[in-house]
């Protein structure tokens, strides 16, 4: 049970342009490895890299170096993908089916039991909160919709390892906080969740580990907590200080050689910490 | 790149390992007299191109039913020349469709050859006799050329025979022809017969047709039907057997 | 294999909620048309006529049917991206490729059941109609019996049933080749060209093949011979198919030489399965 829940091994992802020379190097000797029981969130601007490193976990993409494993289990192995549910970036079902009739047909592929596929298809729509649309057709489905079904279909064979691409993409704020708390449930029974948004607070509201990607790089990687902390700066929060010991405070500090930075309610945004790494969303 | 070379591979192996097998089973689908189409210049003069293409890509049946249809409509308005014209291309299409070449020969030497002798236009009876010769020709031609391409079945001799007794007139040919059509495997029960009554009418064969005659009469009951004894009996009168061994007793006469 | 009949099934439904079998009643407006047009005719000629036309619509429409069908599938998938929440589950590429063969074949396989009832009702009721004339004409007695003999020999013959199911073949080749030309182009309009120029130069392979043998040992190192060579080898024979045509024309095919066409085609299906398989497993999606 010590090995990781994914394991990244220098990995690197070129793809060839057709009819010209140039290449574009999506993914670039990447090494990560997420612990099973984390929630990893991957960081990064558009275009670097990290819906390219989540196929090439899901064995979808072909590295064109290194290898990924899933618990031990090659990506490239068929076996690896029993323990995986994915949920990739604005995806797209068969049309023509229902979302129920969806599930079920996940399920099969996953090779559930008919009774045990029903009852599986009917608990997830609940849980993703579609159980109104359930015997809508998908084509009718707004992009909403989608993201939420394609949750359900991600948990249908309940796996141990979750990775979700921007799950709360085109979800309203409402919805976007159910899936919060859906993953962090999630976490809570010990399922592994690999995902990556661009909504930073949620990331940072869920995510035990970051990694942020750059052009294919994995430029900084760490606990949440290590990487938004400032280290030479300590924050003290009070509660019910009176405004004399603030003072106080403020004369002891300066007596004893440190600065008293600032003083206000505590707050901390890991938004900025990303655009100081990646030097700003070009 | 490794992966197209390995595919490509693997067809031209495949191409190599069924060459004989195809090659083999084109032999036998020969022996059977199959693939009698020839799809050559000739047939691409009178097909339009699209009938041409479809043809060439296993979709002569329907180009044929097409023209099944062309044939009829010629047909009900007396077109005879279009008619013709029409059944060459079905024929060369379908030439192990017999059915056809019987169509096309029944057209010719049954319906063209009446409407030809009863031309209202030729005042002449000597043209219009030998205009319904030319299309006893043309029915005894499609005929011939069927028989060619279909010579494991009866159904195109007797039909030629048939042609030959009764319109030609030529007993000799057609006793021929049933002869063959009796060698078929498929050929109906009275063929053998028939081929001896066409013999039996063929001058200086009398005594051939006699003998052949009397076997089948020896043959048991199943062959003693009335035509067959009639025939003996008239060939018995004009060979003179001796009234004792004379195998036909006439009905008595009815005074 | 429940995995590959999921997908099966999941393909035929789509086509199904297509609406491709909308194209059935263009069949039966065919046959019945061609019935209508024929009712004039001899009566051996009509069922003649009758045959020809609903078998050689039969294999246009599961030509184009299957062609059509089974171009589309990889390039709508990996357009909609419904391929990778496919092979995310524990799903092979070869599993995939099965799958969604089968569900053509499934759907090829109700058309044709379809196309085959409606050719045969139409058949039988044509044949009910010329037998209740023949009656007429001829009156109870053995005369009249040996007529609708005649009637019923020019009409059904179990012999058609062997031809659907060569038909079936053949259509089933074309479309394992049309997925092993889709498992490596990018477009579904270039996999139907090319399919059906493959389809058309099948059908003169074996001339090509006569000539390529014929002419061994005369100017080995020629470009012509290398070129018909190339065509024998690369290209499917599918006039070996056309014993269709003798069924058609009532002559019986017999069983060794249906069984050799039969296994012949199942070849053809392997190969281009196999080789379908190895392009699109290593095929970037
Ligand atoms: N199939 C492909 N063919 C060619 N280039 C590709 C392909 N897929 C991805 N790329 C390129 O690889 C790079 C990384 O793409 P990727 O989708 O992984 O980015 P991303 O980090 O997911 O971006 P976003 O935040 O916009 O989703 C991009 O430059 C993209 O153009
Ligand atoms: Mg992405």
């Amino acid at each position: 049970m010590s090995e990781p829940a994914i394991s990244i091994q220098h990995v690197t992802k070129v793809f060839p342009i057709p009819f010209k020379r140039e290449r574009v190097v999506a993914v670039d000797d990447l090494s990560l490895t997420v612990e099973p029981g984390q929630v990893y969130g991957l960081l990064g601007p558009n275009g670097s890299g990290k819906s390219t490193t989540m196929k090439i976990v899901l064995g979808l993409v072909t590295p064109t170096a290194g290898k990924t494993e899933i618990f031990g289990c090659d990506s490239t192995r068929v076996a690896s993908r029993e323990q995986v549910g994915f949920l990739p970036e604005n995806p797209y079902f068969y049309k023509f089916l229902t979302g129920f009739e969806t599930l079920q047909f996940f399920g099969k592929l996953c090779g559930l039991r008919a009774k045990k596929r029903d009852e599986r298809a009917r608990e997830l729509l609940a849980l993703v909160g579609l159980e109104g649309a359930a015997d809508r057709r998908i084509g009718g489905y707004s992009k909403g919709m989608l993201q939420r079904i394609g949750l359900a279909q991600a948990l249908v064979q309940e796996p141990r390892l979750l990775v979700l691409d921007e799950p709360t993409a085109g979800v309203d704020p409402a919805g976007s906080r159910e899936i919060r708390d859906l993953i962090l449930g999630f976490k809570a029974r010990g399922i592994t969740v690999l995902l990556c948004s661009h909504l930073l607070e949620q990331v940072q509201e869920i995510c035990d580990r970051v990694g942020i990607l750059h052009r294919g790089k994995l430029i900084s990687e760490g606990r949440l907590t290590d990487l938004i902390s400032i280290e030479n700066q300590t924050e003290l929060i009070l509660e019910n200080a009176s405004p004399e010991l603030l003072a106080e405070i403020a004369a002891t500090t300066a007596a004893s050689g440190a600065r008293l930075v600032g003083q206000r309610k505590p707050q901390q945004n890991l938004e900025r910490y990303f655009l100081d790494v990646t030097g700003g969303n070009q | 790149m490794k992966a197209r070379v390995l595919g490509i591979a693997i067809i031209l192996v495949f191409g190599a390992v069924r060459l004989p097998f195809e090659v083999r089973l084109e032999k036998e689908q020969r022996a059977l007299h199959y693939h009698g189409a020839k799809l050559d210049l000739g047939m691409r003069q009178r097909l339009s191109q699209m009938g041409f293409v479809a043809a060439l890509s296993g979709f002569r049946a329907v180009v044929a039913t097409v023209l099944h249809i062309e044939a009829y409509t010629s047909w009900q308005r007396v077109e005879w020349g279009r008619l013709k014209l029409t059944y060459d291309t079905i024929c060369a299409l379908e030439p192990r469709n017999m059915q056809s070449w019987d169509m096309a020969a029944w057209h010719m030497a049954y319906n063209a050859s009446v409407a030809a002798r009863e031309n209202k236009e030729q005042p002449r009876l000597a043209l219009r006799l030998k205009a319904e010769r030319e299309y006893f020709k043309l029915g005894e031609d499609f005929l011939l050329r069927g028989i060619e391409n279909n010579p494991d079945h009866a159904l195109l001799f007797e039909r030629l025979a048939t042609i030959y007794r009764d319109k030609f007139k030529d007993h000799e040919k057609a006793s021929r022809y049933y002869e063959e059509a009796a060698r078929r495997p498929d050929a109906m029960q009275y063929v053998h017969r028939f081929a001896v009554y066409e013999l039996a009418k063929v001058p200086g064969r009398e005594r051939e047709a006699y003998e052949r005659l009397k076997a089948l009469y020896e043959k048991g009951e199943e062959e003693r039907l009335p035509t067959l004894l009639r025939s003996l009996g008239e060939l018995e009168e004009k060979l003179d057997v001796p009234k004792a061994r004379r195998l036909y007793s006439p009905p008595p006469q009815k005074p | 294999m429940s995995r590959i009949t999921a997908i099966a099934s999941n393909t035929l439904l789509e086509l199904v909620r297509q609406k491709v079998f909308y194209f059935m009643l263009l069949f039966a407006a065919i046959a019945i048309g061609v019935a209508f047009v024929a009712s004039g005719m001899p009566f051996a000629e009509q069922f003649q006529v009758l045959k020809d036309a609903a078998l050689g619509a039969t294999s246009i429409f599961s030509f184009l049917l299957v062609t059509l069908a089974t171009a589309m599938i990889l390039p709508k998938e990996i357009e909609d991206r419904t391929l990778y929440t496919v092979l995310a589950k524990p799903v092979s590429r070869l599993e995939y490729l099965l799958g969604k063969l089968l569900g053509v074949y499934l759907l090829l396989f109700v058309a044709m059941l379809l196309m085959s009832v409606l050719f045969f009702v139409a058949l039988f009721a044509r044949e009910q109609l010329v037998i209740a004339a023949t009656l007429k004409d001829y009156g109870p007695g053995p005369d009249g019996e040996a007529a609708v003999a005649a009637v019923k020999a020019a009409a059904f013959n179990w012999n058609l049933v062997p031809a659907i199911l060569i038909i079936f073949t053949k259509s089933a080749v074309c479309a394992a080749l049309t997925l092993m030309l889709s498992s490596f182009a990018t477009s579904w309009i270039f996999t139907v060209m090319i399919s059906v120029v493959i389809y058309i130069i099948g059908h003169v392979q074996p001339i090509a093949r006569e000539a390529w043998l014929a002419q061994s040992g005369v100017n080995p190192s020629s470009v012509m011979k290398l070129f018909l060579g190339f065509t024998s080898l690369v290209f499917p024979d599918f006039q070996l198919f056309n014993i269709v045509d003798e069924i058609v024309v009532g002559n019986a095919v017999p069983g060794w030489m249906f069984g050799q066409v039969f296994a012949l085609g199942l070849g053809y299906v392997f190969i281009y399965t196999l080789v379908g398989y190895i392009f699109f497993s290593n095929r970037e999606l």
